[in-house]
């Protein structure tokens, strides 16, 4: 493997390596904002630890009580707390 | 002839000067000393009644007082058995005055006071109007603006708001079901359901932004007649 290819692949590698942790959203206002979103939606959750956007508006969520959940936004533009 | 008329007009002039300068001392100094003397006893004696005896003793003193005041300059240091007869209040003129113009004005601002509490019961006719002038109040809410506030919010994230305006679109169609076909039963779950909505709106707010918290709370009632009167509700 010549020393270009080496350069090639980490530049390809990089931003890949760098969205894996971008895809977990740690925001504390985005935790906040799911785990109200839950709580509106009536469904048990308590706080919400860990949210992983899969998409636009799509997120999979971990509670605290160790339910799991899907909140996104379906295509009518409602917000839809799927329990996993 | 007009010699003589001169003469008997500047005697005339004369003697109303004599007169004027006769007269003007005791009607000034009885006037000024009848204040000090009663604030003088105004102040040592809290009598309310005397005040009527006082102003007739001071219209007597005052004339003795002018011979009096230069005997008293000096007999200022022998206060101690003065003190009991005039010179202690003599020598407390110069403090009384300040005393006395209060106390004068007080015994004359009663009768201001007594139109005041003529005037308190218009006023509390007043806050009785204030009442309606809530509700008034509440019916100007703007609700444009409401609306943009909540939007604007910082203390509701995205996901949240979209999922509040989900509820509004369904609370607002459950209305529109009502005014189709009215029903008390319904009313009343319809307020129910309102009551939730707002609780939920407010719990987010209260935190994060207390001043809107405090006007969509104070909104209340307004937004639900809007929201019962079928004309209004179309004017949404």
């Amino acid at each position: 493997m010549s020393w270009r290819t080496k350069v090639r692949a980490a530049i390809v590698s990089m931003p890949i390596l760098m969205a894996g942790p971008a895809l977990a959203a740690d925001d504390p206002a985005v935790l906040k904002d799911l785990t109200a979103v839950i709580a509106l939606q009536g469904q048990p959750c308590g706080q919400v630890v860990t949210a992983t956007k899969q998409g636009d508006n799509d997120y999979a969520v971990a509670c605290k009580d160790g339910s799991r959940y899907r909140v996104f936004v379906n295509a009518e533009g409602r917000v839809v707390v799927q329990k996993q | 002839m007009i010699g003589n008329r001169a003469g008997a007009v500047a005697a005339g002039v004369l003697v109303l000067l004599c007169q004027a300068c006769d007269r003007t001392p005791p009607a000034s100094r009885p006037t000024d000393s009848a204040a000090t003397r009663e604030a003088a006893p105004a102040a040592p004696g809290p009598a309310s009644k005397p005040e009527a005896g006082q102003t007739a003793e001071t219209a007597t003193p005052p004339r003795a007082e002018p011979p009096k005041a230069p005997a008293s300059a000096p007999p200022v240091k022998p206060t101690v058995p003065d003190r009991v007869k005039q010179p202690a209040s003599q020598t407390t003129t110069p403090p009384t005055p300040a005393a006395p113009t209060p106390a004068s004005p007080t015994p004359a601002e009663p009768a201001p006071p007594a139109p005041t509490p003529a005037s308190p019961p218009p006023a509390a006719q007043t806050p009785a109007p204030p009442p309606p002038t809530t509700p008034a109040h509440a019916a100007t809410l703007d609700l444009s603006s409401l609306e943009k506030r909540l939007r604007e919010t910082k203390a509701i994230g995205v996901f949240t708001k979209l999922s509040l305006k989900n509820e509004v679109d369904d609370l607002l169609e459950q209305f529109r079901e009502f005014h189709r076909s009215p029903d008390q039963s319904s009313r009343a779950k319809l307020r129910q359901a309102y009551d939730l909505l707002l609780l939920k709106v407010l719990s987010l707010l209260q935190d994060g932004d207390p001043g809107l918290a405090r006007d969509v709370s104070s909104s209340r009632e307004a937004l639900w007649s809007i929201l019962v009167d079928p004309d209004k509700f179309k004017n949404l």
